[in-house]
């Protein structure tokens, strides 16, 4: 899934951020990426979904290298994860409808599976009742959980999530690591977390990556 | 009251230079039509000493004809006033006369050209061009044809850096938008669809509202111009061509300056 051999990022080649990194992901896994505020956590994780060039050393997603850089390869692997943004990253004259169909107008989705595809998110996510507002009318957790409808639409492989619970109160938050946790535990899919802090009696297995003094490396 | 704002800012500079583009392309239409009826009236006379060859081409423009010019009714103009004998004299003694017929109407420096051939034909004893009158009002013409020209490079360039200006707008507003399509996979052409097609509304709504703008030009253009320009309009005006080159225009321009300016983004 994925794997990294000796990876060094930057930005802009200056300091490094993070300094040959060794580790492998498998299919099916639950991963956090834990560290410090400026340790490299969200770097690391732009990495994987080609936001970030990669200094030096190796690293495949999907199988897809990231080293080399190939527009269209980079757009095939972007199509196949998901994303959840702190921010959310909604589109804001979207309706919340056509902010979860994104993924799948990209996909090509012929409209009515896309738009019964977006009713069933809604129900998980329990925002049916929001089908037709903007995301300014909703409050950060309902956006939040949009973001994660919207990331789990085209049945990713893997889902990026950069501190997901970091703008959010413990009700919302709670809700957001049991979207995740279900959608690793009954889909299959690979959930990679950045956060600072991991909810205890997360109930799951997981693994947890660590980022200090730009390290990585497994706690245990 | 924004979207519709922002259209207006990209429309009018569209606007503006289609009309002037229409404008252009109304005094292509009306010296052609002169240089036509100019071409279909003037012709060269040659007097030679004997009968004339064949010419296909002088000075590189095609000879459409050469017409002899009746001899016979020549002397008859004259021959009240002479002998019999005298006549026989003339019948035997008098030239040749050719009217020459040209495919196009020659500009001055051709008409030199000409003059310089026609003499290298040892036979041909003078040449009468008869320009001066023509020459004179389709060299006008030709001045505001290419002072049209002129205006219509100026507006073209001053609308094309209004369009990107706008073009560059919508992309900065858009820049949220993008970005999370891209990271969706969704590829730049895709990510700027809403601008995309605010450019082609804007082409078909220019396009349409400047073909009925010369159309309207065009049935009334006895009451807008002086009479003393009427005469030179083409009694059956076409407007088929002018209007597919108008909707080219109002496609092409707006559409190169996206396709720059996406590629542009994709540098950055």
């Amino acid at each position: 899934m994925i794997v990294a051999k000796n990876l060094t990022l930057s930005y802009d080649n200056k300091k490094n951020i993070i300094e040959n990194a060794n580790f492998h992901i498998k299919d099916k896994e639950f991963i956090f990426v834990n560290g410090s505020s400026g340790s490299g956590k969200s770097t690391l994780l732009k990495s994987f979904y080609g936001e970030l060039a990669i200094r030096s050393g190796n690293l495949f997603v999907n199988k897809i290298d990231l080293t080399k850089k190939n527009n269209a390869k980079l757009l095939e692997l972007r199509q196949n994860i998901g994303i959840v943004f702190q921010d959310y990253k909604l589109i804001q004259d979207y309706t919340i409808e056509d902010n979860i169909m994104l993924p799948l107008e990209i996909h090509n989705i012929p409209e009515h599976v896309a738009k019964e595809q977006v009713k069933k998110l809604l129900k998980h996510v329990k925002l049916s009742h929001k089908i037709n507002a903007y995301p300014a009318e909703l409050s950060g957790g309902e956006q939040q959980r949009v973001a994660v409808a919207r990331a789990l639409a085209h049945n990713p492989s893997v889902i990026f999530a950069d501190e997901p619970t970091g703008n959010l109160d413990e009700y919302s938050s709670n809700v957001i690591w049991e979207l995740l946790k279900k959608a690793n535990e009954l889909l299959g899919i690979t959930i990679v977390v950045v956060t600072h802090s991991i909810p205890s009696n997360f109930g799951i297995k997981y693994r947890r990556f660590n980022i200090d003094e730009r390290v990585v490396y497994e706690a245990s | 009251m924004k979207l519709l704002k922002s259209f207006v800012s990209f429309t009018f500079p569209l606007v503006v230079m289609l009309v002037v583009f229409s404008i252009y392309l109304i005094i292509n239409k009306v010296v052609d039509n002169y240089k036509q009826n100019i071409t279909d009236d003037y012709a060269i006379v040659v007097i030679a000493n004997t009968p004339l060859d064949e010419i296909d081409e002088i000075a590189d423009i095609k000879v459409k004809s050469i017409e002899p010019i009746d001899r016979d009714k020549i002397i008859k103009n004259v021959q009240d006033n002479l002998s019999n004998t005298s006549i026989d004299l003339l019948k035997r003694k008098l030239p040749y006369f050719y009217k020459i017929y040209l495919d196009e109407f020659p500009t001055t420096t051709k008409l030199q050209q000409i003059r310089k051939e026609l003499k290298t034909i040892s036979n041909i004893r003078k040449i009468e061009t008869f320009t001066n009158n023509h020459n004179k009002i389709y060299s006008l013409f030709l001045l505001v044809q290419d002072m049209v020209f002129v205006l219509f490079s100026v507006v073209l360039l001053f609308s094309i850096l209004l369009l990107s200006k706008q073009i560059k707008i919508w992309f900065f507003e858009q820049n949220d938008r993008i970005t999370i399509i891209q990271l969706h996979g969704g590829s730049l052409l895709y990510s700027s669809k809403p601008i995309l097609k605010v450019i082609i509304s804007s082409a078909i709504f220019s396009s349409i509202f400047v073909s009925l703008l010369l159309y309207f030009v065009m049935i009334n253009i006895s009451a807008i111009v002086q009479p003393e320009i009427v005469v030179f309009i083409p009694k059956v005006f076409s407007l088929d061509m002018e209007i597919v080159q108008i909707l080219s225009l109002a496609f092409v321009i707006p559409l190169i300056t996206f396709f720059g300016l996406l590629i542009q983004y994709k540098t950055k």
